[in-house]
């Protein structure tokens, strides 16, 4: 289980502004989690915390009760696996070779037989085993994205935390990738937290949604309590309209839709 | 199809090992005959063994103490960029040899009545390495983490720091005794040719020591070169190797400037035509075919100017390609 209690961050001085301020938050085992928000809510330096890779201020973060500061960080990472929003490479490497590093955790860059069986597995279930020896530059940015959640399937952790998976998927990718995080929940019991940014993809997949502005958490709940019009208008500071399809809430926020 | 790639691959590896292994030899075989028996031929006198042997005695140092400089600057150049994400600096380019300078200024001037404690070798040696482990530690905390890894902040301060420390030390040593001035000199103005051979046999237990530490790790460098974030979620104690890769750099060259001067571009020059042609990201050949290429580089250079009669230094032709080949690499990437 992972909880963080009264969690301040800020990156500059400690009298500078935070980025997160009094966070608590419980995450749900067996359940995706959305993080939603304008851009510089603080969503990616959460994520950043809940993995122990973003320094905090003050406040705990635990992981199964641990302080996860106590933790080795090789035995975090095998618990929780975490992608970045963005990739930039400054190697030129193979998607088979980027695959292989997120057995790291477990076998330290020295692969035996059940690794390589991981990576073999996550190649085929992101659908990439005829790229698997393309260099990374060479693919496109959707292809990339996918060959970057296939390294974090090779972690084989049960919390996996996605800044943006969906950046540079197009919409048939994006609910491809969407479904791929629903079966990692209901076949292999993982515990999902990631960031959206289409708030209606938020609507449809996930289960907890967790809304932030200005580094604090706005509101938190199920699909129906936050995909609301009074509390997305704060959140985005934006006029949303919701219409409902099909039994679900469905967000339209384009000018050109009067309420 | 993967299986083929990996093999080409490897093929790559052995191939190009292949060459560049028996060169080493080879190198170190025309380094003495350059020393040795091109030089009687051009004066048409016959070495008699005595004097081979008493060539040699200097020679041979010098072909180890070139080699452990050569080996310990293209590792710890390698681990550099790795840390720095930068395929473009080296720590020599960020002021570690005038920071060595002014480390040996400050030394005699501070300490020229006392004297002699100063003057072994061994201290000296580990009060430089010290010194730059501090500076390198401060440097990186404050410029490199602050400025979130940017490595043009380390460049400029890097620019910064080796002119004020020139202009110090010079300022220093003018107001030193001539005596002293010449201490600084002798400890400062170490080329090839008048190497600080006593400190070989630091530096081979030394080196040993360093490239161990290092090749043992290399798998975690592979790690590392994701990033710091992206090895920090990998189970990378990221905090704990930058540390640990600061002493290493600090050590490997305050050792290396100790032992052969100021040899900018080399580590650059090594590194570099190590990645083009062994063509991977796995550090375990990488570290290797740059300490070999380095240390051909140097020992190649060194017997081509003994050859032509020393007409110019070594480092100034290792300097003047490691230039060209920077302003190429600068052009190319497009970024440092
Ligand atoms: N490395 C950093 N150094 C300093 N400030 C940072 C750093 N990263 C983020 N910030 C600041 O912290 C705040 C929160 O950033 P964060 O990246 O968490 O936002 P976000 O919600 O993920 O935004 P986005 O939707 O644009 O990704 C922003 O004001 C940002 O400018
Ligand atoms: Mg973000």
């Amino acid at each position: 289980m992972i909880e963080i209690k009264n969690v301040s961050q800020s990156y500059g001085r400690k009298e500078a502004k935070k980025t997160l301020s009094d966070i608590n938050l419980t995450i749900r085992e067996n359940k995706i989690t959305a993080l939603v928000g304008a851009n510089g809510a603080g969503k990616s330096t959460l994520l950043g915390v809940l993995s122990n890779i973003t320094p905090i201020l003050s406040g705990t973060v635990t992981l199964g009760g641990r302080d996860v500061r106590k933790i080795k960080t090789q035995d975090v990472a095998k618990k929780i696996a975490f992608l970045k929003q963005s990739q930039q490479m400054s190697i030129r490497i193979t998607v088979g070779d980027l695959v292989e590093f997120g057995r790291f955790p477990h076998c330290r860059g020295r692969l035996g037989q059940e690794d390589k069986r991981k990576v073999d597995e996550s190649l085929e279930y992101m659908n990439l085993p005829d790229l698997r020896s393309r260099y990374l530059d060479e693919l496109s940015g959707g292809q990339r994205q996918r060959a970057f959640i296939a390294m974090i399937l090779a972690q084989d952790t049960p919390y996996i935390f996605l800044d943006e998976p969906l950046n540079n998927l197009d919409i048939k990718y994006s609910v491809e990738m969407m479904k791929i995080i629903q079966n990692l929940v209901t076949e292999r019991n993982k515990t999902i937290v990631l960031v959206l940014h289409d708030i209606n993809f938020a609507a449809a997949y996930a289960n907890h949604i967790v809304a932030m502005k200005n580094g604090q958490i706005v509101r938190e709940g199920c699909v129906k309590d936050v995909i609301k019009k009074e509390v997305l208008n704060t959140v985005f500071d934006h006029d949303f309209h919701i219409a409902e399809c099909g039994g679900k809430n469905v967000c339209l926020y384009f000018d050109q839709v009067q309420n | 199809m993967e299986i083929k790639v990996g093999k080409q691959r490897n093929v790559r590896l052995i191939a190009v090992f292949a060459v560049i292994l028996p060169l080493f030899p080879a190198a170190c075989a025309l380094y003495i005959y350059s020393r040795t028996y091109a030089k009687s031929l051009r004066l048409g006198l016959e070495i008699t063994p005595a004097e081979f042997s008493s060539i040699m005695s200097r020679a041979v140092p010098g072909l180890l103490g070139m080699s452990a400089a050569a080996i310990l600057i293209a590792l710890v150049s390698l681990s550099f960029q790795t840390i720095t994400q930068s395929r473009i600096l080296t720590p020599s380019m960020i002021g570690f040899d005038s920071l060595f300078i002014a480390t040996q200024t400050v030394l005699v001037f501070a300490f020229s009545t006392t004297g002699g404690l100063f003057e072994s070798p061994y201290i000296n040696y580990f009060i430089s390495a010290g010194v730059m482990l501090a500076c390198s530690m401060v440097m990186y905390r404050f410029i490199l983490q602050s400025s979130g890894n940017n490595v043009i902040y380390l460049l400029m301060f890097g620019l910064v720091l080796s002119g004020v420390l020139e202009n110090g030390s010079r300022y220093l040593q003018l107001l030193m005794s001539n005596n002293d001035y010449y201490r600084v000199q002798a400890a400062t103005n170490v080329t090839v040719n008048n190497m600080n051979t006593s400190l070989v046999f630091l530096a081979l237990p030394a080196l040993l020591i360093i490239s161990v530490l290092i090749l043992y790790r290399h798998r975690t460098y592979n790690v590392m070169s994701l990033g710091a974030e992206q090895s920090q979620s990998l189970g990378v104690f990221y905090a704990k190797e930058l540390n640990l890769n600061l002493i290493f750099i600090a050590l490997g060259m305050s050792l290396a400037t100790a032992l052969i001067g100021s040899l900018t571009f080399l580590g650059l020059l090594a590194v570099n035509v190590a990645r083009e042609i062994l063509k991977t990201h796995r550090h375990f050949p990488l570290f290797i075919g740059a300490a070999v290429l380095s240390a051909l580089a140097l020992i190649l250079g060194q017997s081509a100017v003994e050859l032509l009669q020393g007409a110019i230094p070594v480092t100034a032709i290792i300097n003047l390609v490691g230039c060209s080949y920077m302003f190429y690499l600068i052009l190319r990437e497009n970024r440092i």
